[in-house]
């Protein structure tokens, strides 16, 4: 702006936040902060004046995205408002401006009066913005953007119409420094995959190319699969990946590459390859569904061979949630909701029969053994040791279960024995253990063999406080407090109250 | 292993005065009052002659009175009734032996510390065995529906909060396990609609297990045609930067959490008590407001439901006492008592953790598990709100309950909250939140 060069010197006092702001595209408030730039904006927003700067002189931390302050100021501008450029138009020239300041400025060389506002306060109001489109996730003031340029070029870019197309290829963008930015690259770098397809973006390039190989597997594999008979999965794969494989190149621009794998993970799911009742059964095979991936059955870590191979060999861990016989890989698919049917496939196993087990983790070892994944050939080798052992247990675990419920009624439960306590000492008289919430056990003849006369009877170890109800004298006392907590010879007893600092308050809560 | 010299206890004495009178008392079967007019290991024979019951309130009685000596840091009671302990305890007997084994270490554990050259040449070749406890945790998430309870609660919640979303970032502040996420992706993998592009960004402290966990997820990833992004951060959630998580704009932020909050509990010890400072909020109400800033639109946080964080430590023992006691009895329904992977897992998982609690104070002490309501509190001083559990999730959690043989496990929903229990007493809590 010529204008401002000649008028220059006049301008010191105020110069350095006007040269900042002028330096800044696309910022329309008057407090003028350097905002961070965006990788999308040719534009620079760094600033060359150190006085403009953010209060204090501190590196403005980078905002982050999405996550708007609490405290910040909400702003919903209007579509109008959004899209607008050059609002602010000079009455002389009819020249459009898209900030207030530049206009001012350009009036001066009207020598029209011109007023320029500056910072309206010291503390710096952070403003975040909400898209106006009410069905856009960023309509939400918790989703709101903290970058007046991001929400514009989001509004431009999601519920625009896109006006700039790319010479070379067919990409149409709505946001015109995205078109330049892609028409710098488009054509300039490219990458081929074996299958033909051409990338621009090296990272788009290798996840296809992991693809691309799991492909040509995947069809080795569907010939010999297909007498396993029933696994929808491999037969599906084919076409699905084929599906991917003619995903045109990614574009830089993120959406558009998310739009399309979205469409081909929808085309598998419509395809069917995840039928949930496929996978219900235990014994369908699964030979290499995940690869063999979910489908290690690194049964129990009984022989730890599960973990030998997480740090052995440094590799991929081998399913964690595959560890249940049958438990393969993508079972879970259940009933749309369940992605869990995983874990509970995993608890079936422990009541199913032995033969269920048996069968299951056969039909595991045969998938296995057809798998060609080399990642997990490591564990291959322990499988049938740890499943055996997983059999056995299982077996053992049901007879131990049968007699353990034989002998329910006589062996009680830890919980039990804990609430029989407590209920004995709530009926103690004053006691140590009655404080702690459980009593002594001077009212429990019942308990233990035969009577006694406040005694613990059977419960007292050789020599120690049995005889205390008529031992030394002033030790009767603190013989009941101790009934129920231990037993100590009496002369021991006798020294007791005073050692105990608790004495014989129920200072304890009761639970 | 009975003190033939007892200096300060003076048994001996004490059995040859009392045994006449004693033996008239009681009503034992003759044979036993013949044991009591010598020591040695016919007293052994007769503590094994208890039936279990008695046993088992005996060794309650014997663990209190020997945790109340060992608060009042005194060795010698200490010792005797450690000693009584170790007679009966068992590791692979009865529950109250084994959770007795468990507390009985912890309390000499505790009263050894007082002396902290001796604990410490006494555990110089015990190293914590890493391999022992992911063996017990992968027996514990097989065995048990707990944490596969917490899993699936987690994952629904992510699942509901995140209908309709293109674009997931989930973090996980604990991510040294894939099976969670692997559920996830399966299930993601069918949503109508297609799954949506998935980042999950996993804390640990452990860079090796961070490095393994992404793997195994990025290939499950694959599979099953997700778009998928694996960022690890290995760093301390005290001390999180949350520039690392590198949230994006327009991403659905999920948080999950389970049990990764209550260690944080541990940093604010040397204020414990202070009122100044719990106004004004330490380790764990930071963490907590960082990560509301997230503005997640869900976080699920799964804990233990006890009481583990009093100051004292008999109230913490009793209630531990009370919590693993139940824990144990659920063990016992599940697996047969000459498991070894039972033992692994009381050992290595429950074991650790009981001997942090009565053991290790200050810093040292981590499993401070709170009940949910303190953690609600908590969540909505943070400024986070509750999101009720959905019925779907509900119907999951009793679904894998029914998978489970034994009927012992319950299920109790309050307030849009999950709490698992194992009869009645409540194991583990779930509850969600947003910002």
């Amino acid at each position: 702006c010529s204008n401002l060069d000649g008028n220059s010197t006049n301008l010191d006092e105020n110069s350095t936040s006007f040269s900042s702001k002028l330096q800044l595209e696309e910022r329309e408030e008057e407090q003028q902060l350097p905002t961070t730039s965006n990788p999308a904006t040719p534009a620079t927003t760094t600033t060359t004046v150190s006085s403009g700067q953010p209060p204090g002189g501190a590196k403005r931390k980078r905002n982050l995205p999405g996550t708007p302050d609490p405290e910040a100021e909400v702003i919903a501008l209007s579509p109008r408002t959004l899209m607008a450029t050059n609002r602010f138009v000079c009455e002389i020239c009819n020249k459009g401006f898209q900030r207030d300041q530049n206009l001012q400025l350009h009036r001066r060389g009207h020598n029209l009066p011109w007023k320029l506002r500056q910072r309206t306060s010291k503390e710096i109001r952070k403003r975040v913005y909400i898209c106006p489109e009410p069905s856009c996730v960023h309509h939400d003031p918790s989703r709101a953007l903290g970058d007046l340029t991001g929400i514009k070029k989001h509004f431009c870019r999601k519920h625009g119409e896109k006006k700039w197309k790319c010479d070379k290829c067919s990409k149409r963008y709505a946001v015109q420094s995205d078109w330049k930015a892609h028409s710098k690259t488009c054509g300039t770098r490219e990458y081929r995959c074996d299958c033909g397809t051409l990338f621009s973006r090296r990272d788009s390039f290798i996840t296809h190319r992991a693809f691309c190989d799991a492909l040509a597997e995947e069809s080795a594999r569907v010939s010999a699969a297909g007498k396993h008979g029933g696994d929808s999965n491999m037969v599906v794969v084919g076409p699905s990946m084929s599906i991917l494989g003619g995903v045109p190149p990614s574009s830089p621009h993120g959406n558009n590459n998310l739009g399309r794998v979205n469409g081909g993970g929808d085309s598998l799911a419509s395809i069917g390859i995840l039928n949930p009742l496929e996978y219900d059964v235990p014994q369908a095979p699964r030979p290499s569904s995940s690869g063999g991936g979910g489908l290690l059955p690194m049964v129990s870590s009984a022989t730890g061979s599960l973990f030998a191979h997480l740090f052995s060999s440094g590799g991929t861990m081998p399913g964690l949630h595959g560890t249940h016989p049958g438990n393969s890989g993508a079972t879970s698919m259940g009933m749309g909701i369940s992605g869990f049917s995983d874990f509970t496939a995993g608890a079936n196993q422990t009541e199913r029969g032995s033969a269920t087990a048996g069968l299951s983790l056969s039909s595991t070892a045969t998938g296995l053994s057809s798998c060609s994944s080399s990642v997990y050939n490591n564990g291959i080798g322990s499988v049938p040791s740890g499943s055996l052992l997983f059999n056995q247990q299982q077996q053992q675990q049901q007879q131990q279960q049968q007699q353990q419920q034989h002998t329910a009624t006589a062996q009680m439960s830890a919980t039990a024995l804990l609430q029989k306590a407590a209920q004995m000492g709530a009926t103690a008289s004053n006691s140590m253990l009655r404080g702690l919430g459980f009593g002594s056990l001077s009212n429990m003849p019942s308990l233990f063999a035969g009577p006694n006369s406040g005694n613990m009877g059977g419960m007292m170890p050789p020599g120690l406080g049995g005889g205390s109800t008529r031992g030394e004298d002033g030790s009767d006392r603190f013989t009941h407090d101790f009934l129920g907590v231990v037993v100590f010879a009496p002369t021991i007893v006798a020294n007791l109250e005073g050692f105990w600092p608790l004495g014989n308050r129920s200072i304890f809560f009761e639970r | 292993m009975i003190r033939e010299d007892t200096p300060s206890l003076s048994l001996s004495s004490s059995v040859s005065a009392s045994t006449q009178s004693f033996s008239s008392l009681s009503n034992l079967p003759p044979h036993h009052s013949a044991l009591f007019s010598v020591n040695g290991p016919t007293q052994h024979l007769w503590l094994q002659e208890l039936r279990s019951e008695e046993r088992g309130l005996y060794l309650i009685q014997l663990l209190l009175s020997c945790a109340n000596a060992v608060a009042c840091n005194n060795m010698e009671y200490s010792n005797v009734f450690l000693e009584q302990l170790t007679l009966l305890a068992s590791l692979t007997g009865d529950p109250m032996q084994r959770v007795a084994t468990y507390f009985m270490e912890g309390l000499a554990a505790r009263i050894t510390k007082s002396w902290p050259g001796v604990y410490r040449a006494l555990n110089s070749t015990q190293l914590p065995s890493i391999v022992d406890m992911l063996s017990a945790r992968q027996v514990f998430f097989s065995v048990c529906p707990y944490l596969k309870f917490a899993f699936l609660t987690v994952n629904q919640a992510i699942l509901d909060a995140m209908e309709g979303e293109k674009v997931v970032h989930l973090i996980d502040l604990e991510a040294s396990d894939p099976v969670q996420w692997l559920a996830l992706l399966q299930a993601l993998s069918v949503r109508p609609g297609g799954p949506p592009h998935l980042r999950i960004t996993g804390v640990s402290e452990r860079r090796a297990v961070l490095e393994q966990t992404g793997q195994r997820l990025s290939i499950e990833a694959e599979k099953l045609d997700i778009p998928f992004q694996f960022h690890p951060v290995h760093a301390q959630l005290e001390n999180l930067d949350i520039e690392l998580l590198r949230v994006k704009t327009g991403e659905a932020v999920a948080i999950s959490s389970v049990m990764r909050l209550h260690p944080l509990l541990a940093k604010d010890s040397r204020f414990s008590g202070s009122a100044a400072h719990e106004a004004s909020g330490g380790t764990i109400d930071q963490v907590l407001r960082t990560l509301r800033c997230l503005s997640p639109k869900v976080m699920v946080v799964v804990e233990q439901e006890s009481s583990h964080n009093g100051p004292t430590l008999l109230e913490r023992f009793i209630e531990a006492l009370h919590y693993y006691c139940a824990m144990f009895d659920s063990l016992d329904s599940t697996l047969p008592q000459q498991c070894p992977e039972r033992v692994t897992l009381e050992k290595h998982l429950f074991g650790q953790e009981i001997k942090n609690i009565v053991a290790c104070e200050g810093v040292e002490r981590v499993e401070r598990h709170e009940k949910l309501e303190k953690w609600r509190k908590r969540m909505e001083n943070a400024g986070f709100q509750m999101l009720a559990l959905s019925q779907p999730t509900v119907l999951q959690a009793k679904r894998l309950l029914h998978c489970y043989a034994c009927d012992g496990y319950r299920l109790r929903e309050k307030d849009g909250c999950l709490t698992l229990c194992w009869q009645d007493t409540p194991l583990y809590s779930a509850s969600a939140w947003h910002a």
